[in-house]
């Protein structure tokens, strides 16, 4: 308990720190977004509707009151009023676009620590071998291939090309969102070539990550204990050497989820994939700075909640930490 | 449980099997020949040892002369060329031929010259931002890790902040503020987010070097600490700090591509990023002008799979189990040819 609650200060701590990035990055550059706004009106504004806009996005008074009063909105999850579509607030847009880019994140996150992991036991295990010298350096160099570019492939192969895929849009629109077959199929198909473009970046990482933790930990006494015990050959690997193997990597997950969700935000935007990425673009596009501090904050915190994840999961994976 | 201590005298036919065994085995260049071990290092051998480990390895060599083409083509391909990268060269879209080795953009550029000079630029980015993420790393590590206490606390925390907060999101957030962001501010920008993961290794590496014994003596005589961390510490740090630059580069390489791609980069500066934003933005696939594309993005990933294979490299010096381990498969299929068990770790 007391490592968990060491971790769950530190994210707090860590969020404060983002939180409060995000405050002083604009306040930091000339002009308000708010300035923006009541230029747009070209002196149409009186004095007191001037002052409702500035006080609307939070520019009034003091930096230190500005400053507790953005902390108390970010808490109520209120990441203030778009600076583009003037009364909408963001929060709708963010929470809309998120959705599906957790749809992407959470599927490609899955298959590809899944088969890299698999792929990296293997290698280990059978290391010099065909398999080994052949998918090892494969797997890794499509790992250093931009999520934009293996994108930009499949898009122009088996979108424009073969037709096999649509271009763009999360589900047809024909559909109306329920949890009826006929939507979540369509909901997959237009998936498969987002998640694909993530996936191929991404599973050569937990391969090569894998692989090296075994190979480090094939040498130690108590696999050449189990071996020599003769246990089978499947449960060496998987309960005795897998197992210890596998804890680094899930640490290792949940930190690669910021860098993932950055991969995601450039694949959207080349399939037209309706997620926070199409939504960041368009704002960056128009300016919209409190979209952009909005997914900041809110990607911020879906990384230290899947980090807290992953701590509870070492936690049941390795008897030590629950004794600490 | 067989007891061991008491060997059984052996019988004829295992006697005549042990004998003949001992008549085939190999000779020692055999043996050499057959698990690959070079007779004699030859030139390499009078190099630095770290080095010597790298030029033998033939996936850093690989990774090394990749590299080396595309910083040439890059320093040499505007010479060659006659064209600006910024001035209309042709008619649009221009296949690829004898008057445009790659053919044209949308705009009549000429996307050889604009690949050269965007290498340059994207190059620059990659390299730079990847040294400062280790030198900060490197500074950073090495002090938490030397003096501990309070300051090792401090400096954790810092670290591990940096490797929560999501890298493009954040940066998405840093270029939108400067407007239009010039490939130097997304340089700086990478480097001041990127240095986390070099940081952590050092860290780590640096505890375990503290209590080595010639570190002991060197405080016991009276060194000033600079002295210790610089002549000490520093020289077994090379790899870790080799890794941290060749990770770090990746990084910076794929983000800046990234950031360009997405329209948060200055569309007028040439770098490899916006060619792609650029051809993107004109539809250069929907409209078939695959030249306009594919040539950023094979610089792109040749980029990347080169520094992979250098990582490689690195990775098999800094933890030898890994080097080793490309030897067993021969190891393995040379006991088979003989008949032995297989069974080796």
């Amino acid at each position: 308990m007391a490592f968990l609650l060491r971790r769950l200060a530190f994210y707090l701590a860590a969020f404060f720190m983002a939180v409060t990035l995000n405050f002083f990055i604009p306040r930091m550059m000339p002009g308000d977004p708010s300035a923006r706004i009541i230029a747009s009106y070209q002196g149409r504004l009186n004095e007191a509707q001037v002052q409702a806009i500035r006080e609307a996005y939070g520019v009034t008074g003091s930096l230190w009151e500005q400053y507790l009063s953005y902390f108390g909105s970010v808490l109520r999850l209120d990441f203030g009023i778009s600076t583009v579509q003037f009364p909408e607030p963001t929060a709708s847009l963010l929470f809309y676009g998120a959705t599906w880019t957790l749809v992407l994140v959470g599927l490609s996150i899955f298959f590809a620590f899944v088969i890299g992991s698999v792929m990296g036991i293997h290698a280990a295990w059978h290391r010099g071998g065909f398999f080994d010298s052949f998918f090892t350096p494969i797997n890794v160099m499509l790992n250093a291939f931009t999520p934009a570019i293996v994108a930009l492939v499949l898009f122009y192969a088996f979108s424009l090309q073969l037709k096999w895929f649509p271009l763009g849009r999360a589900h047809d629109p024909s559909l109306m969102p329920g949890f009826d077959l006929q939507f979540i199929g369509s909901v997959l198909y237009h998936a498969t070539l987002p998640v694909l473009s993530i996936f191929i970046v991404s599973f050569g990482g937990w391969h090569l990550g894998m692989r090296n933790v075994m190979i480090n930990l094939l040498n130690e006494d108590f696999v050449i204990l189990a071996r020599a015990k003769g246990l089978s050959d499947r449960r060496v690997r998987y309960r005795y050497v897998a197992r210890n193997a596998i804890m680094p990597q899930i640490t290792a997950l949940a930190l690669s989820v910021g860098f993932l969700i950055g991969g995601a935000l450039v694949t959207e935007q080349v399939f037209n994939y309706p997620g926070l990425g199409k939504f960041t673009f368009t704002a960056i596009q128009s300016r919209d700075y409190s979209f952009i501090q909005g997914q900041l904050l809110l990607l911020t915190m879906s990384v230290l909640v899947a980090n807290l994840l992953s701590d509870i999961a070492n936690v049941v994976l390795d008897p030590r930490l629950r004794k600490g | 449980m067989a007891d061991l201590t008491h060997s059984t005298p052996l019988s004829l036919t295992d006697r005549l099997e042990q004998e003949a065994l001992a008549a085939s085995a190999p000779s020692q260049s055999e043996l050499m020949r057959e698990l690959g071990v070079k007779p004699r290092p030859g030139w390499t051998s009078r190099l630095p040892q770290g080095l010597a480990a790298f030029v033998t390895n033939p996936k850093g060599m690989a990774g090394v002369i990749i590299l080396l083409a595309l910083v040439l083509f890059s320093v040499l391909g505007p010479v060659v060329s006659e064209y600006n990268p910024n001035r209309r060269a042709g008619k649009p879209h221009v296949m690829p031929g004898y008057e445009h080795v790659l053919g044209t953009t949308r705009m009549g550029k000429d996307v050889f010259t604009q690949l050269a000079y965007g290498g340059r630029v994207s190059l620059a980015v990659g390299f730079g931002a990847g040294l400062a993420a280790a030198a900060i790393g490197l500074a950073i590590g090495i002090s938490a890790g030397y003096f501990g206490g309070r300051i090792d606390d401090i400096l954790t925390f810092f670290v591990n902040v940096v490797l929560v907060l999501p890298g493009l999101p954040l940066i998405i957030v840093i270029a939108t503020m400067v407007e239009q962001a010039s490939p130097l501010v997304i340089g700086v920008v990478l480097a001041l987010t990127g240095w986390g993961w070099a940081a952590r290794t050092i860290r780590t590496q640096t505890l375990s070097l503290r209590t080595r014994e010639f570190v002991l003596s060197a405080e016991l005589m009276g060194e000033k600490k600079w002295r210790i961390i610089l002549v000490e510490i520093f020289p077994n740090m090379l790899s870790f700090v080799m890794g941290g630059f060749v990770l770090g580069t990746i990084a910076a390489i794929l983000a800046e591509a990234a950031l360009e791609f997405i329209g948060l980069g200055d569309p007028n500066a040439v770098t490899w990023g916006t060619m792609l934003f650029w051809a993107q933005n004109n539809l250069a696939l929907q409209s078939g002008a695959w030249w306009e594309i594919w040539p950023p993005c094979i610089a792109i990933m040749l980029t990347g799979a080169a520094l992979v294979l250098v990582n490689f490299a690195v990775d098999e010096i800094t933890n030898p189990q890994l080097k080793a381990s490309r030897r067993i498969g021969r190891i393995r299929k040379f006991l088979q040819r003989r008949g032995r068990s297989a069974d080796v770790f």
